[in-house]
């Protein structure tokens, strides 16, 4: 299994972009686990004497309009962004591939009435969605959480059923069924496990959208609150002060472009590498 | 057709006359590769050939015999992995194979036409009949206006058998059955009014019934049409009913040519006799069914004797020292082996 | 046109389904909404009216508002109003909701379909340029750009533009609408945001052309048009360009959330009139008849312009492959 993953990691650095993709990838997950020791700085500590600052050695990309130390903001909002991406995503994942596979079993009525449900959660564009929620409890992290899982979740779904289906006339399968084993062992034992490859790609590229959803709703305010500082929030205060200095919304901005343009190009080329044609090799 | 054309000039009357004795088409040590990721693919080893001026040459063999493939060569239409190209192919006095890709586009819909296996997959399925039509008819005369086109293209259609030819030009392909599509082709490729007709295998996606309706709108052809028409088939029953003259290859080389009735025969190359006794109708009742044994040769390795050596019954030291030419064995006969003489 | 010839039985049940779907969606969100203000926590009058609430004026609005009816009649009379057209009254002007919307209403739709516009007339000569010199320096670079413009949100995308253009080259003027009304000034303005959403769509439309020409080349139907000698152009500009459309419209459809939201912060970041600010500022003041129908309205555009593109395939593809439309959604 290990050695799987090492030789799918492996054929999705052999390209540029692959390989550039996952530096930026391996880059913004160190930061997000060790923000706290990697940050120079308290990313909160006030220094209103000191604002506006050009980069130094002090302060390696200056300091905003509090005086807060902003290439330790970044670190810690990369913790951020990874902390709600990566929650979202797995639950999102769980719940999906269960209903999912929940939908290939049942019965084809039943089945319809799911495959509508994700159709019309998937109809609604998710930003606007959340927008609608947010004016109606306030803005919080966790309503970012849920409402990005709620909208994820007919993309695994349907994800997991196809591939369920695809999967059900395999003959190992039925060799298993006529051998007895019952449903949930067949689920857990056998289904997952092969599924699981196109999902986990499913999920890293899901992975910058769930980053751009955060970070626009915390751009406009609506998103994470304080103490917490996404980039997005990050970007609405250089906006804000845009007159005084254009240099913390330009490095906030720039932090978001190469963390989602990354995580796309890394998505991509695993999506390529993991592609069923490249199996025939192994 | 093409013919009556030229010869309305004194001196296109005396070219003509020159260039009537000799071949329309003279294929010389055509030789074709391609790089794959077994290695280098040897589809077409050194072709020699004659396409006779108003003659119907059929072309047979096996799949993997490499005659698509010369058919391809013939409009130069090749796949991207084709790494070597090389001989001649002498269509009317120029060489092919040395032409700009501009110039080689002046003679595909102009000169030579095509019929291709599977009209089907052959034909647009968001454009109509009518718009396939016309598209190769302004080709051919870009001063016509669309209606006079779509005129041209009913008589065709018209031509090929097909009822209710206004009809048929405003279907899409999807619409009509297969031998409808088929015809659709042949009235294609006989709007070009070309020298040249390459039909490659066009009964063979075809269901038997329809099959027999083709064949005998190819045997029409041959009282109407008057220029030359290579047939594709690995039928040989088809190419004994409609060709004039044949050719048998495998493996990527032709083994025996001549006129198809003397061919069918008496045939002189043994993989030859081995595939018309090969044929069902001639087996008696009650008999194992003839085949061939073996396999044809891997088209990755090159070659160095016969190619046929492997599956021959008649195979000695000979034919394993020395890869066999195309020999003279009568008038318009000729024979790849190096026994024949002996084998006759 | 062969019309006549779309309208068989297997296309009429299509739209027949497409346009329950759309029915049921635009349903679907009717009750979100309504479960939403339903949720709205703490006293709803006082939080409606904030703090000029008095007890007198809350029973009042409680009772004109029918707050104080059970569910089901407070949902069907819901139901009712927005299917007569009434969204709603502002909270704080007063005036109608639907009017509200149809004054800034403009001024998002001209963004939209300039940004679309010009997606589709950059995108599409890139993905062909690209498809037919594939493999070359060109089009690897353009591949790279694409997948960049895609990635980086479009509100990252008009702070650059904002950044480079307006703040250190000082081209094109900043933020709003132009005050003096003049075309020329009102276009600058516009060129921006325009670029700003756009972006994404460009490189997203390139990819997709790319992808789908590249596919079209191969098959067998251009090799009987280049058998029959018909020039590069007619081949590419008339044949295979129209068989890429297909699958390429199919996922076309599902860009169209993004650009909404998109063009919520767009415009927000150019300061410019339109749904996204009035959204924005409705949340801010709590103005939920207006956010709630903004929502509606946002998702009932959305919905048909869905509807749209999916029914956009009959007109090109006489045979409308099922299949392969949801499937390529699927995927």
């Amino acid at each position: 299994m290990a050695f799987a993953v090492l030789a799918v990691l492996r054929r999705t650095c052999a390209s540029l972009t692959g390989a550039m993709g996952f530096i930026v990838v391996a880059l913004v997950a160190i930061l997000a686990v060790f923000a706290p020791l990697i940050a120079m700085h308290d990313p909160d500590r006030l220094d209103v004497l000191n604002r506006f600052a050009a980069p130094s050695a002090e302060h390696w990309l200056g300091t905003d309009h509090l005086g807060r130390d902003l290439c330790s903001r970044l670190v810690h909002g990369a913790r951020v962004a990874m902390g709600v991406a990566v929650t979202a995503i797995a639950i999102a994942m769980a719940v999906g591939t269960m209903l999912g596979i929940l939908a290939a079993y049942i019965t084809a009525q039943a089945e319809r009435v799911v495959l509508i449900v994700f159709d019309v959660i998937s109809s609604f564009p998710s930003l606007v969605l959340a927008l609608a929620v947010v004016a109606v409890f306030g803005p919080s992290t966790l309503i970012v959480v849920v409402i990005v899982t709620v909208t994820l979740i007919p993309h695994f779904g349907r994800v997991a059923r196809a591939q369920v289906l695809a999967l059900r006339s395999a003959p190992f399968l039925e060799a298993e069924r006529i051998l007895g084993a019952s449903g949930t062992r067949m689920v857990f034992s056998h289904i997952v496990p092969n599924i699981l490859g196109p999902l986990l790609v499913l999920a890293s590229m899901d992975i910058p959208v769930v980053i751009t959803i955060e970070a626009g709703l915390s751009f406009l305010g609506l998103g994470v609150r304080p103490p917490l500082a996404s980039w997005g929030t990050l970007i609405q205060d250089g906006y804000q002060f845009l007159s005084d200095s254009w240099i913390p919304v330009l490095v906030s901005s720039a932090a978001l472009a190469v963390a989602t343009l990354g995580f796309t190009l890394f998505g991509e080329a695993l999506r390529d590498a993991v592609d069923p044609r490249l199996y025939r090799e192994h | 057709m093409t013919a009556v054309l030229i010869s309305q000039t004194p001196a296109g009357a005396r070219e003509l006359k020159q260039r009537e004795g000799q071949p329309l088409v003279a294929v010389r040590d055509l030789t074709l590769e391609a790089s794959t990721a077994r290695g280098t693919v040897h589809i077409l080893r050194g072709i020699d050939l004659d396409i006779g001026r108003g003659r119907i040459l059929g072309v047979v063999g096996e799949s993997g015999s490499g005659k698509s493939s010369l058919a391809s060569c013939l409009l130069r239409l090749l796949p991207a992995n084709i790494s070597r190209l090389s001989g001649k192919i002498v269509f009317d006095g120029t060489d092919l194979l040395s032409l700009e890709e501009a110039a080689m586009n002046r003679f595909r819909g102009l000169r030579i036409a095509m019929i291709f296996q599977d009209p089907m997959t052959a034909l647009n399925p968001l454009f109509t009949v009518g718009t396939h039509l016309v598209d190769v008819v302004r080709r051919r005369n870009p001063s016509l206006s669309r209606q006079a086109a779509l005129a041209r293209a009913k008589i065709a259609l018209e031509s090929v058998g097909l009822s209710d030819a206004e009809l048929r030009l405003r279907a899409y392909p999807h619409e009509l059955s297969g031998g409808m599509r088929q015809r659709v082709m042949i009235a294609m490729a006989l709007l070009v009014e070309p020298d040249l007709l390459v039909a490659d295998e066009p009964t063979t996606a075809l269901d038997a019934t329809v099959e027999a309706q083709i064949v005998a709108l190819f045997q029409g052809l041959r009282r109407d049409f008057s220029g030359s028409v290579v047939f594709i088939s690995h039928q040989l029953g088809l190419v004994a009913q409609l060709c004039d003259d044949l050719c048998v290859m495998y493996g990527g080389t032709i083994v025996e040519t001549g006129p198809v009735g003397e061919v069918l025969s008496r045939p002189r190359h043994p993989y030859t006799r081995a595939l018309v006794a090969c044929e069902i109708e001639d087996q008696a009742h009650g008999e194992r069914l003839v085949s061939i044994p073996g396999e044809v040769l891997d088209p990755v390795v090159p070659l160095t004797d016969c190619v046929f050596a492997p599956r021959c019954q008649h195979t000695t030291e000979l034919c394993r020292s020395a890869v066999p030419r195309l020999r003279s064995v009568g008038p318009g006969r000729e024979v790849a082996c190096l026994r024949v003489e002996e084998l006759a | 046109m062969p019309a006549a010839r779309m309208m068989n039985s297997e296309t009429a049940r299509y739209l027949a389904s497409r346009l329950v779907t759309t029915v049921l969606i635009v349903f679907g969100a009717m009750l979100l909404l309504f479960t939403l203000t339903t949720l709205v926590p703490g006293d709803p009058a006082a939080t409606l009216l904030g703090p000029q609430a008095t007890p007198e004026l809350a029973r009042r609005f409680v009772h004109d508002m029918g707050l104080d009816q059970p569910l089901h009649v407070r949902l069907w009379r819901f139901f009712a109003a927005v299917l007569a057209g009434n969204l709603g009254v502002d909270v704080i002007s007063g005036r109608s909701v639907v009017s509200i919307i149809a004054a800034v209403m403009p001024y998002t739709l001209i963004l939209t379909f300039s940004a679309i516009g010009l997606a589709v007339a950059t995108g599409l000569p890139l993905g062909i340029y690209a498809a037919t010199h594939r493999g070359s320096v060109m089009d690897n670079v353009l591949a790279f750009v694409s997948v960049a413009f895609i990635a980086v949100p479009s509100f990252v995308i008009a702070i650059f533009l904002l950044l480079i253009f307006a703040i250190w080259l000082g081209w094109l003027p900043v933020l709003g609408t132009s005050r003096s009304g003049a075309f020329l000034d009102e276009f600058k303005r516009m060129i921006l945001p325009t670029v700003a959403l756009a972006a994404g769509w460009i490189g997203f439309i390139a990819r997709l052309v790319r992808a789908s020409m590249l596919e079209v080349m191969g098959e067998p139907y251009i090799r009987t048009a280049r058998a029959y000698g018909l020039s590069e152009r007619i081949v590419t500009y008339k044949y295979a360009l129209k068989n890429a459309c297909i699958p390429t419209l199919a996922i076309l459809g599902l860009g169209i959330g993004r650009l909404l939201g998109g063009a919520v912060l767009v415009e927000i970041v150019f300061a410019r009139p339109g749904i996204g600010r009035l959204l924005y500022d409705a949340i801010a003041e709590r103005n939920y008849p207006v956010v709630q129908g903004t929502v509606l309205v946002t998702v009932i555009l959305f919905v048909l312009v869905n509807l749209l593109v999916d029914l956009s395939y009959s007109a090109i593809d006489p045979r409308i492959r099922r299949e392969a439309i949801s499937s390529a959604k699927a995927a």
